[in-house]
Parts: structure tokens; C-alpha cells; sequence
């Protein structure tokens, strides 16, 4: 039993490694808190349910297409809501808690309040080490895998990638340089809003969806970062995986209940005695 | 006296009185209750502006109005104290948590701080979930007591059985608030609050003792977000965790970005618009958060000072250049 | 007994000494120069010694009290007060409004009684109302009294900045760069200035790298390259000394 929960600890630890690294993205390099992140998950989960089910497209491929619009839908918003409050933590929040508002009740007015359901890409169960896992899980387990590594060698490997780099560690030193900073930022949130709605779609293709699921992911995505350190790519990976991993295990000893609490405990410990993340700097 | 001075000190009286004479001319249960609930509003939105102050954003009111709440209906229930002991106790209880929770995290910045209330709020939801015993979980507490009858023989006749006694008792507690919360923020230690906020190295630097102001500035915003809770569970006789979630903590924000958080009546004009707002468009309940986001957006890109600067603007549109 | 005693001070980051073994006193009523080439530490010391930083190693001890590494504003209280770079002001109040603040959060008003609006503490209002007013005409700033301090010029900002730190009274003004970004008739007046805040009595310990002027205003300048202090002694026997000549043209900047 406890393998099982091992491996689904692991499955929730990559999903949230998606979520934060996308919100990372943001903060890093576009410069705000994207309290809407999570509503940008929902709408990756809603546009997979829409093609896949709703039109009867492959998931995969439903999957890619969720990632492209969602990513330019992230584009625009970035345009128009984010960067004109670059610096301005009053002006973001309200105008990523506008998001909020907006995004949801779109998709309540579009779709309504009830759970949908995205029928599993591959049906059938796995025996992996003694433990059952279901297709869907392990999809989600390897989808996030190559979608972290095509990150990782975009940013180490591309100009831009490199600029995303440089942009995210002096903004302005950066332009001195000669990058443009707004181009940067549009990549970066096409980056950040595409892996905010894989994880979303991956998700949905485990759970039910509800317009309401992207509170859940962004007190997740926050977590993440707050224990992995503030724009630190390595420290999302392990932070996602230890508090995936916290997820699972304390589940299997006790109840989901008490690995919620325990999940918030440890984000706690550590802004109380490493406030800058386990990877982060001082 | 001239007329300068007078005017000033006219108005509020003729505003207590008429605020005072209002269930006298007005008997609809219904706007009594509008009132009611704009009341509490007002007190949360002034005291998340007063945290404000120091530089601080808060999303923890939440939690803070679910102690004040779960305190004073447990402290009359379980103990049987009256509630003139549990209201006060309720607040305090708020603000001896907002200390002990806030001061490890007062040195973070900005939106760091922000996020440690997001994460208390959801913290004190599950615990408030999960204690099921004490808490009475997902369902809450229900048939809480009305608030002690107050009876001065020939004076005063409160059994809180009808809305009227409720609202006298929310119009004291707003009173209380802005009172209270007023003089603190014109006397010195507004001005260190302000001079925290504008540069804390400055402040430092003339001695200034940062952190100290902004545990100061947390604890007692939260104390009276613990009396709204408290007034909150005895007029609604009902709480469950799901009346105190992220959602409130936004919505009060949003009263007082909107309303304008530079000035001390910001949040007041906030609170009673954005309460109003939902009363009148009752019809349009789906698209009330369509509205919200519209409003916000229509503030935070055009009206950054909130809607208590539109006055000033006016004015200067008319002055002649 | 001198007013501040460093002894020792030392401050590593990771393995990189900022500040290595600084000895030097200030004596009270002295106006002492610390300069030394970009890097030198300068910038470090003052952190050290009003508590922003944390010494590795050493003391300051301030009129025979030992400091090392306390809250910066409790340092701030027993009178060693700083002056920062430009944008450290309070830039939505105006530039009255700036030390009248000063003034107010110095005051030996508790905070109860400002709380309570009592009358003794409505009557130090006026003092301080008076104060702060005196205090913006001896630094010149009268003719911008009223308006906002972010909208200042630079030079003004940091004669405001100077301003502000006088309201709290210090015993020992460490004075950061005043003259940063001064154009030749601000760095008169500025010069002229610091003059006369010394001549009232108040210690000073000033970092500059305008030479010309730290040679005029100080009596005695300690030189700092790459945290070590490498030269002590009048102006005249500073522009004398190989050592700091050779710190200087060697970094390119120049020559005192």
C-alpha cells in the first residue's frame, strides 16, 4: 500500500513541479505574483476537455494544442494585465485577482459549475515494483519529466533561454545589455502559462474538473517555491518532489487531511528557518 | 467660533444622529440587515488598511474573523460566559495569534508577507476543518446565542430579538473601530507607521524600531477583525469554515483598494459601495464577479487612488490654471 | 576615552574579507575622513557600525559602550545615526513633513500618551513643528519646504537626508557620500554645511570621494583599500603617502 502512495506522492510531486516552475517563470522574469496561475491551470484543463471530448481529438494532441493557446492566451494577459504593474505589488495583486474573477466565471458561464471528466488517454493498470499505477498517473509522471528537461535545455541551450536567465537576475542590467525585457517576459509566460496548463490537463486526466481547481494548484505552486527558494529552477524539482512526496506518504500513514497539514507545516518551517528556500539565495 | 470650525464639528454629530435615527424612520428588516453587513465590512476594510499602513498587505482578515468568530461562540457555549466577555476576548484571541504567528515572518518583505497570510488563512481553515470536536468541522457551529440583554429600566430595552438591536450594536462597533483605530494613526505612532512604510532603512536609521511597528500594526488590525468575527457568529447564529475562506480575504481587500487605501475613509466608501453592489444587482448574481473584476480593473488602471480621490479630482478639473 | 572605538572589525562573505582587522578611533568633536578606492569597504564599515551588518570578528564600542552587531535602530538611539544614498527618504511626505517626522520619532513623547492626544503631548507639537522648521532653514531647504521629497533634484535629497538624520539628535552623524552626484555650487553649500553641523558639536565621520573637499573639511582621514586600512593621519600626511598615492593611480582613480 504504501508504494502506491509512494508513486502517487511522486505523481503530485511532478504535477506541482510544472505548477511552480511555471509561476516561477512569471516571477522571475515577468516580475509578478500571478495569483491567477492556478485559474491559468484550469483553463489548460477546460481547453484539453474541450478538444478531446468535446471534439473527439486525440488527447496528446489535445494536450499540445492546450499548451499553444494557453500559452499565447498567457501572452496576452501578460501584455495587457501584468506588465504595466511590474513593480507594483498593490497594482498586481488587484489585477491578478481581477484575472481571478474573470477566468473563472468565464469558465463557469461556458461550462458550468459541475465536474467534467476527461476520459483517460490509455486505459488499463500498471504493476510497477509491487504497486498498481494507473496509465493516466504514469502519462503525467513522464509528460512533466520531458516537459521540465525541454525547459531546462531551452534555457541552458537558446539565446533566449539564456536571456531569460539574465533577465531574471538583474532587469535592468539586462537591458543595458541589449535583451528586450518585454520579449523575454512574452516568452517567459508563454513558457510559464503552457506548463501551468499541462499540468492542468494532466491532472484532469486523473481527477474530475471543476472551474474552481485552481486555488488548489497555486497554494501548491507557492509552496513549491517558497521551500525550493525563490527562482531557483533545481530547488522547484526537489521541493516539488519532497512536498509531492509529504502528499503521499503522510496520506498512506494517516489521512489526506493531516498530509495537508503537514504539507503546510513544512513550508512553514522553512520560512521560519531558511526563509529563502532550501536552494535560494540570502 | 468661525465658520471654518464649526462645519467640522457639526458634521459628524449630524451624521451619529441620523445614522442613530435610521431604524427609527426605516423598519424593513432586509435594509436594517444591508446595514448590518455593511458594518461589519467597514470594520474589516479599515482594519486591513490599518496593517496596510506599515507596508504590509494582509490576506490573513479571513482567518482572523474565523477565530474571533469560533472564540466567542465557543467561549459562550462551552463556558457560558456572556457575550459582553466573549466579543473582547474574541478579539483578543485574534490578535495574540496574529502576534505570535506574525512575528517570526515581520522581517519579510512585500509579497512574501503576503503570501505567509495567504498560507495562515488556509491553515486556519483546515485546522478549523479538521478539529471536528471543538470546531464541529465542515458544519460548523450552529444556534449560537444572541448577544446578552442589555436592560437599563427606563433607558435601555436590548434583547437583541429583532434587527434594530443588532444594528446599534454593529453602529457601536464600527464607532469603536474608526475611533479607535483613527487616533492611533494620527497620533505618533501613525507616523511611524507611515515612515516604515515609505523607507524602513531611513526609519531605522533615526531609530525607528521596524519590526516592532509592524508586529504593532498586524496584531491590532487583526484584533478588530476578531471583534467583526465575534459580532459576525452571534448575529448570523450560524459559522461553518466555508463563510471564512480566501474568497473573504479578497473581497475586504478588494473594498479597500477600491475604496482607496491612501486615506483613512478609503475603505469606508469601499466597503459601502461594494456591499451595496451586490444588494441592488441582485438580479445579476452570476455576474456579480464580472462586475467586481470590472470595477477593480476600472480602479487599478484608471483610479489608482481608489474612489475617495475623485473628489480632489474634481476639484482640480474645476480650479482655474 | 574617544567617542567610537573600532577594534579588530572584521567581515567575511562567503570567503571574501570585506573588511579585514580595522583599527581606528573617533575622538568627540572630530570631523574624520574615511576614504579609500571603489571596493575599499568604506560603505561595509558604516553597515558594521550602525548594526545593518553583522560583524565576523571585532568590536565598536561608542562612548564606552560596547554596539558590535546590535539593532540598528537601538544603535540609532544612543545617537550614532546615518545618512544614505538618495532614494532613502520618506518621498510622499514633503520635505517639512520629512523632519517633522524625524522629529516626532525621536521624541521622548511615549507613544501612549501621543495615542491618547494628551496635552503635554499636543504641546510638543508645536515644539516640534518649530524644530523641524529650524532644522530645514539651517540646512537651506526653506524654498522647497512644501514640496514632495520624491520630486526633489538629487543634490537636494541628500542635503534632505542630511537634514533628517539631524533631526534625531545623533551625537556621531556618519555622513555617506553627501556629495555623490553634487554639482560644484551644491558641493560649496553641502561643504559649508557639514561645517557648520560640526562646529555645533556633533562628531562626525564622513565617506567621500571627493577628494578636494575631504581634504578641506577633515582633520584626520583613515584610507581603506580592499578592506585593510592602510594609511591613518592629517590630510597633509595622507596626500604625502606612497601607499594611498599607489591605492589610487593603481585603480585609476584619481590621485588625492
Amino acid at each position: 500500500m504504501i508504494e502506491q502512495n509512494i508513486l502517487n506522492g511522486l505523481m503530485s510531486g511532478w504535477i506541482y513541479i510544472l505548477v511552480a516552475l511555471g509561476l516561477t517563470l512569471v516571477l522571475s522574469i515577468v516580475g509578478i505574483v500571478q495569483l491567477a496561475h492556478g485559474e491559468v491551470y484550469m483553463i489548460g484543463a477546460y481547453t484539453v476537455y474541450c478538444f478531446c471530448v468535446v471534439l473527439g481529438l486525440n488527447f496528446f494532441l489535445s494536450l499540445l494544442i492546450s499548451i499553444l493557446l494557453v500559452g499565447l492566451l498567457g501572452v496576452v494577459l501578460e501584455r495587457f494585465f501584468l506588465r504595466p504593474f511590474r513593480d507594483d505589488v498593490e497594482g498586481a495583486i488587484v489585477s491578478t485577482i481581477a484575472l481571478i474573477l474573470i477566468l473563472q466565471t468565464a469558465v463557469v458561464g461556458i461550462a458550468g459549475v459541475g465536474y467534467k471528466e476527461i476520459p483517460s488517454p490509455i486505459q488499463g493498470v500498471l504493476t510497477i515494483l509491487g504497486a498498481r499505477l494507473s496509465w493516466e498517473r504514469l502519462i503525467a509522471i513522464l509528460a512533466s519529466m520531458v516537459l521540465v528537461s525541454a525547459l531546462l535545455i531551452f534555457i541552458e541551450k537558446t539565446r533566449t533561454g539564456q536571456a531569460m536567465i539574465a533577465v531574471s537576475e538583474n532587469r535592468e542590467a539586462a537591458a543595458l545589455q541589449g535583451i528586450n525585457v518585454n520579449r523575454v517576459s512574452s516568452v517567459a509566460m508563454f513558457m510559464g502559462c503552457g506548463l501551468a496548463a499541462a499540468a492542468g490537463a494532466l491532472t484532469g486526466a486523473i481527477f474530475d474538473l471543476t472551474p474552481f481547481m485552481g486555488g488548489f494548484a497555486l497554494m501548491k505552486g507557492i509552496g513549491v517555491i517558497i521551500v525550493g527558494g525563490l527562482g531557483s529552477i533545481p530547488g522547484a524539482i526537489i521541493a516539488g518532489l519532497i512536498l509531492g512526496l509529504v502528499d503521499g506518504v503522510v496520506t498512506a500513514l494517516f489521512s489526506v487531511q493531516v498530509a495537508s497539514i503537514t504539507g503546510l507545516i513544512v513550508i512553514i518551517l522553512i520560512l521560519l528557518f531558511r526563509p529563502q528556500g532550501l536552494f535560494g539565495h540570502g | 467660533m468661525d465658520r471654518r470650525k464649526i462645519v467640522p464639528l457639526l458634521s459628524p454629530a449630524i451624521l451619529l444622529i441620523v445614522l442613530l435615527l435610521v431604524p427609527v424612520f426605516i423598519s424593513q428588516p432586509y435594509v436594517l440587515h444591508v446595514l448590518i453587513v455593511m458594518g461589519i465590512n467597514i470594520t474589516l476594510a479599515t482594519s486591513l488598511r490599518f496593517i496596510a499602513t506599515v507596508g504590509q498587505f494582509s490576506l490573513a482578515h479571513a482567518g482572523m474573523v474565523s477565530i474571533g468568530a469560533y472564540s466567542s461562540a465557543l467561549l459562550v457555549i462551552k463556558l457560558g460566559l456572556s457575550f459582553w466577555a466573549a466579543l473582547p476576548l474574541a478579539g483578543l484571541t485574534a490578535m495574540s495569534i496574529a502576534f505570535l504567528v506574525g512575528s517570526p515572518f515581520v522581517r519579510l518583505k512585500g509579497i512574501y508577507f503576503t503570501m505567509v497570510t495567504l498560507f495562515l488563512t488556509e491553515f486556519i481553515t483546515l485546522l478549523v476543518t479538521e478539529w471536528r470536536n471543538l470546531t464541529g468541522g465542515v458544519q460548523g457551529i450552529i444556534s449560537i446565542p444572541r448577544p446578552n440583554a442589555i436592560v437599563l429600566p427606563g433607558l435601555l430595552n436590548l434583547t437583541f430579538a429583532s434587527k434594530v438591536d443588532f444594528y446599534y450594536l454593529a453602529l457601536a462597533m464600527v464607532g469603536f473601530t474608526l475611533i479607535s483605530l483613527y487616533a492611533i494613526e494620527s497620533s505618533r505612532i501613525g507616523i511611524a507607521f507611515s515612515s516604515v512604510r515609505q523607507s524602513e532603512a531611513l526609519a531605522e536609521s533615526i531609530g525607528v524600531n521596524s519590526a516592532g511597528f509592524r508586529i504593532l500594526a498586524f496584531s491590532l488590525g487583526c484584533f478588530f477583525a476578531g471583534i467583526a468575527g465575534a459580532f459576525y457568529g452571534h448575529y448570523f447564529s450560524a459559522i461553518a469554515p466555508g463563510s471564512f475562506g480566501f474568497l473573504l480575504s479578497i473581497n475586504v481587500f478588494i473594498y479597500m483598494v477600491v475604496g482607496g487605501l491612501r486615506r483613512f475613509a478609503g475603505p469606508i466608501i469601499g466597503a459601502i459601495i461594494l456591499t451595496l453592489i451586490p444588494e441592488l444587482a441582485r438580479a445579476f448574481k452570476e455576474y456579480e464577479p464580472f462586475v467586481f473584476a470590472a470595477i477593480l480593473l476600472v480602479v487599478i488602471f484608471f483610479l489608482r487612488e481608489g474612489l475617495i480621490s475623485l473628489p480632489v479630482l474634481f476639484r482640480k478639473r474645476r480650479a482655474p490654471r | 576615552m574617544a567617542t567610537l572605538q573600532i577594534t579588530g572589525l572584521t567581515k567575511y562573505f562567503g570567503g571574501l574579507a570585506a573588511v579585514h582587522e580595522i583599527d581606528f578611533d573617533v575622538n568627540r568633536g572630530e570631523l574624520v575622513g574615511l576614504i579609500g578606492p571603489n571596493g575599499a569597504g568604506k560603505t561595509t564599515m558604516f553597515s558594521l557600525i550602525t548594526g545593518s551588518l553583522r560583524p565576523t570578528r571585532g568590536k565598536v564600542v561608542f562612548n564606552g559602550k560596547d554596539i558590535t552587531g546590535q539593532k540598528p535602530h537601538l544603535i540609532a538611539k544612543v545617537g550614532v545615526v546615518r545618512t544614505f544614498q538618495a532614494t532613502t527618504l520618506f518621498s510622499q511626505y514633503t520635505v517639512l513633513e520629512n523632519v517633522i517626522a524625524a522629529c516626532h520619532l525621536e521624541s521622548k513623547i511615549s507613544f501612549w500618551e501621543a495615542a491618547l492626544h494628551t496635552p503635554s503631548s499636543r504641546r510638543s507639537e508645536e515644539a516640534i513643528l518649530s524644530r523641524a522648521s529650524d532644522i530645514v532653514h539651517f540646512v537651506g531647504l526653506e524654498a522647497c519646504k512644501d514640496q514632495p521629497a520624491g520630486s526633489l533634484p538629487h543634490g537636494y535629497k541628500r542635503v534632505l537626508g542630511i537634514a533628517v538624520s539631524m533631526a534625531a539628535g545623533p551625537q556621531l552623524l556618519l555622513l555617506d557620500e553627501p556629495l555623490s552626484g553634487m554639482n560644484v555650487e551644491e558641493v560649496d553649500r553641502t561643504v559649508a554645511l557639514i561645517k557648520r553641523i560640526w562646529e555645533r558639536g556633533t562628531t562626525i565621520l564622513l565617506i567621500e570621494h571627493n577628494m578636494r573637499a575631504a581634504m578641506n573639511l577633515c582633520q584626520r582621514i583613515v584610507v581603506l583599500q580592499m578592506g585593510k586600512k592602510i594609511a591613518e593621519g592629517t590630510p597633509e600626511m595622507i596626500k604625502a603617502n606612497r601607499e594611498v598615492i599607489q591605492a589610487y593611480l593603481g585603480s585609476g582613480k584619481n590621485a588625492p
